[in-house]
């Protein structure tokens, strides 16, 4: 009956189903031929691909090495910064993830908008940093509600900590992230790594810097981690120990609260730095931060200049300091003897020009031992006419002016001792001989940094041993020393007896009634020489009045060493715009002496 | 009753089960790391597609094919209906809802379309110009209703059966250069005025997935890492990188594919092949009572076969991505009842023809 209803022939239908068995045959053999070709053949190359979607090496970076005193003491230190991230590609609505930011960060609105647009020629994948620094419990929050809050992410990230803020800030430097040139400079960072700018921390970077450490994990198609494969842990950096005394360091500091200056106090055994200061002084955390504009300039354009080390940086005229240095040239040149008597009528005419004491009724018959206890400029013009400049240039190199100390801090200044060949060269000029004069007072064309003249007075100290000024005592990594500061000292060729013959006088100065009278200590032998350098000429018609105002007092030094015989201890007290030295420097050294041998 | 169960087709409905079954797990799999009841709700659908099994089963397919017409003008007017109040979901308007579940209509146009079809083609011997426009305008309103949705994916899927009714009749070949002008034309000026850029990224990428990674080359490209990956024997149950961490999209779905290959490999993929041989196989040879259900055992089977080939192929990145589900496989409630329905006639068809040879 069926046959009846169908048109198609039962030919037809058998035609039909052989044409589709063949079919069928021939499309699944070449199915299986197509997965064969994928998943057999080509396997390896997907399975990489599949590898590389979800494993990710993520870099772990490594604490800092520690800055510690000469007693262990942090100076420098870690802490744990979280910082917030945002991704715009996660955010279901933009509106909101914005509202949510500020609520958690505390920011405005408009503040968390303005940080995102920053990036917006970006990738919507790029993690956008929102905030450094998140307190805890913020971030508490976040990460116990990473599935409602996607688009927040909570990067960890060591930070400095400096727990004694602005103090030492010129010696232990400061971090920050890395410049463009840096980058192309340096092996082995990446674009916001931080390095040491400044200070111990740039000079000690290579040994501060700790390896970085690699966690492999699994992430999902959102980047958020799902599994942690396989750790390696990063390295501390090595400890960079100092030759510093916390305590002397900030005793010094609370004395310099209302001054601006420089102190450098140094162990003469071994040419460690017990103490450095320089004020004012800045807080180097600011810099480990997100910096702000505003307080950046503000910090640069200050006329104090916080950020320089006034130490090795500072260039000043030395003044009656420089004194020290006439007299042993002129011992050691044999200008003058102990016997030679030179007298001081306030001021003195030479090459037919008036030259004046700072004591203006004069200071009488001086020797060398009085001259440098007054401090009279008479007696030192008229070694200056009997001098010739590149005489006195070849000692006070000798002792350490005009050159670098190499000292381990960055950025040292040479400063200047000018001799004939220089002026000719530099300036087209010849010397006039009356330059000499003003030279032999501590003026004239020089410049030195008060770390030239701590070396200086170390050298008188140790009787023509030169010391390398240092700061670094030794370098440690796992408990093991890995570097330790060799003392170095050069000998300056001068004859030990013209050494005692001013150390003499220096006494004096101190002593018997002297220049530096206030920095008296009974039963501590302090040997110094004051230097007040003047802003303003004497001879300004207005000095008196002039001379209230700050910006146009004197400088005022004091260069010292204690004990007399075997010294442990050498000073340089430099006060900016302090007034007169005797006054000002001298007792600020004696309370530093007195806090050292306490 | 007796004779029910000794001419009833038990293996081929067991390979449906199997196929099933086998959905279930990778659906099971594919949404493990979300918290989606998906394959729950598959397991009650199989449920509700059983019975709707039996109950065509039951019903006689003279009946079906009389009413097919009228099933056709209703499924026509819901899709005209939705295209002006569907709602949205996944970008298209394709679904309403049901009580608790939302139904795509456009699945379900499939069996009275494939019936009126297989109906229509008996009517004339050869393909001449007047049979070919009635066939293109059956054909034709639900294929621009569902485009416009838009879902290209189910609508291109429906070319499937004007391909088959050409090979199945004799077709004057003038009709056929003149099909594939119009085709081309027709193409370019879609191409150009009709797919929105994003449609025309889905085709064109799978040409070049690289070239669009980030956007709609990205589909592909994580289909191929996880087929590829899957190797001979799989990574594992629920151990597939490329699924549980969500890398391949829609993965209970449209890229079922991927997740079996992944996770099972090539033997698993092999067995899906087998199982869906099978049913090709055994339903394709039919020797049914009339030319009607003879066309409508090619059509019905031929949509099957031709959405089951752009899945596999579109895994590998060799078909661009359409948004198909895998019949009786891939999660989706419709299809899945569809297709069983489908399926019920030409087991009906089967045993009728048992029958009848007694």
């Amino acid at each position: 009956m069926y046959i009846e209803k169908r048109k198609l022939s039962q030919h037809e239908i058998e035609r039909i189903s052989i044409v589709i068995n063949i079919f069928l045959i021939a499309l699944f053999i070449f199915l299986l031929f197509a997965f064969w070709n994928v998943q057999i053949l080509k396997n390896q190359y997907y399975t990489d691909l599949a590898t590389s979607n979800i494993r990710k090496e993520i870099e772990i970076k490594a604490p800092r090495g520690l800055i510690l005193d000469r007693k262990r003491r942090r100076l420098s230190e870690n802490k744990i910064n979280f910082n917030l991230f945002l991704t715009r590609e996660y955010s279901r609505n933009m509106n909101r993830t914005v509202k949510t930011a500020a609520k958690i960060t505390g920011m405005g609105p408009d503040e968390i908008k303005k940080a995102i647009d920053k990036y917006k020629g970006y990738p919507k994948a790029y993690a956008i940093p929102i905030r450094k620094d998140l307190p805890l419990g913020k971030v508490i929050y976040i990460e116990s509600r990473s599935d409602e809050l996607p688009e927040f992410e909570i990067n960890i990230e060591p930070a400095r900590a400096y727990p004694y803020k602005e103090m030492a800030s010129h010696i232990l430097g400061y971090i920050s992230e890395l410049t463009a040139e840096e980058l192309v400079e340096k092996k082995g960072y990446k674009l916001g790594d931080l390095i040491g700018k400044s200070g111990i921390e740039k000079i000690y970077e290579s040994s501060l810097r700790g390896t970085g450490g690699v966690r492999t994990v699994v992430k999902d198609n959102l980047g958020k981690v799902r599994e942690v494969l396989d750790e390696e842990n990063p390295t501390i950096g090595g400890s960079v120990i100092l030759t510093i005394d916390l305590e002397l360091q900030e005793y010094i500091e609370e004395l310099f609260k209302e001054h601006n200056g420089t102190v450098g106090v140094v162990d003469l055994k071994t040419g460690g730095m017990l103490a450095m200061v320089s004020k004012p002084n800045f807080n180097p955390e600011f810099f480990s931060g997100p910096l702000e504009r505003d307080k950046w300039l503000a910090l640069i354009n200050d006329p104090a200049k916080p950020l320089h080390n006034k130490f090795l940086q500072g260039l000043y005229l030395p003044g009656s300091v420089f004194k020290i240095v006439m007299a042993l040239t002129a011992l050691e040149e044999k200008a003058v003897d102990t016997s030679t008597v030179s007298t001081c009528f306030g001021r003195v005419k030479v090459y037919n020009r008036y030259f004046h004491c700072w004591k203006r009724s004069g200071h009488g018959n001086m020797n060398i031992y009085d001259a440098l206890k007054e401090s009279c400029n008479v007696y030192f013009y008229r070694l200056g006419k009997k001098l010739d400049i590149d005489v006195i240039a070849k000692y006070a190199q000798m002792l350490g002016l005009g050159r670098k100390t190499q000292m381990d801090l960055p950025n040292e200044k040479k400063g200047l001792f000018p001799t004939k060949e220089w002026k000719l060269r530099e300036l087209k000029q010849k010397w006039f001989p009356g330059e000499t004069v003003s030279v032999a007072i501590g003026g004239g064309m020089m410049n030195v940094t008060p770390a030239q003249v701590l070396t200086m007075i170390s050298t008188v100290a140790l009787r023509g041993r030169v010391p390398r000024l240092h700061i670094l005592d030794q370098i440690e990594k796992d408990g093991e020393v890995v570097e330790r500061y060799k003392p170095e000292f050069r000998d300056a060729p001068i004859r030990k007896e013209s050494f005692e013959i001013v150390i003499e006088g220096l006494h004096r100065v101190v002593n018997d009634g002297g220049t530096g009278r206030a920095a008296k200590i009974d039963g501590l032998d302090i040997c110094g020489k004051t230097g007040t350098q003047l802003i303003l000429s004497l001879e300004n018609p207005n000095y008196k009045q002039l001379v209230k105002q700050k910006r146009f007092m004197p400088h005022s030094w004091f260069a010292s060493f204690a004990p007399r015989d075997n010294p442990e201890i050498a000073m340089v007290v430099f006060v900016e715009n302090g007034g007169d030295a005797g006054a000002i420097a001298a007792p600020i050294a004696k309370k530093i002496y007195r806090k050292v041998f306490q | 009753m007796r004779e029910f169960f000794k001419f009833f087709d038990k293996f081929t409905f067991l390979t449906l089960l199997a196929l099933v079954f086998t959905g279930i797990a990778l659906i099971y799999s594919a949404t493990y790391t979300s918290e989606q009841s998906n394959f729950t709700k598959q397991l009650l659908w199989l449920f509700v597609a059983v019975v709707a099994f039996f109950v065509v089963f039951k019903i006689k397919t003279e009946i079906l094919f009389n009413f097919s017409f009228l099933f056709y003008v209703i499924l026509v007017v819901i899709l005209v209906m939705q295209i002006g109040a569907g709602r949205i979901i996944s970008g298209t308007k394709s679904w309403i809802k049901m009580g608790f579940f939302y139904i795509q209509v456009s699945e379900f146009i499939k069996i009275p379309l494939a019936l009126f079809l297989a109906k229509t083609l008996t009517k004339f011997s050869i393909i001449d110009w007047r049979s070919f426009i009635k066939l293109m305008i059956i054909l034709g309103i639900p294929f621009v209703l569902i485009a416009l949705q838009p879902d290209m994916g189910t609508a291109f899927m429906l070319t499937s059966f004007m391909i088959f009714a050409i090979i199945l009749k004799k077709i004057r070949p003038v009709i056929v250069i003149f099909t594939l002008v119009v085709v081309i034309i027709g193409a370019l000026g879609t191409w150009n005025y009709v797919l929105k850029p994003y449609q025309q990224d889905r085709i064109i990428s799978f040409l070049n997935p690289e070239k669009y990674r980030q956007s709609t080359g990205y589909q592909i490209i994580q289909s191929k890492i996880a087929v590829g990956s899957g190797g001979l024997a799989g990574k594992g149950y629920l151990n597939g990188t490329q699924s549980q961490y969500k890398f391949l999209p829609t993965r209970h779905t449209d890229f079922i594919v991927s997740v079996l290959g992944e996770e099972f490999g090539f033997l698993g993929i092999s067995f899906l092949f087998l199982l869906f041989f099978i049913l090709f196989y055994r339903q394709f040879n039919v020797k049914p009572e009339t030319d009607e259900e003879f066309y409508y055992v090619y059509l019905f089977n031929g949509l099957i076969l031709f959405q089951f080939l752009v899945d596999f192929l579109m895994s590998i990145g060799f078909f661009p991505v359409m948004g198909v589900p895998l019949p009786f496989v891939s999660y989706g409630g419709s299809s899945l009842l569809a297709f069983f329905i489908g399926e019920a006639i030409i087991f009906k068809i089967k045993l009728n023809n048992f029958l009848n040879e007694f």
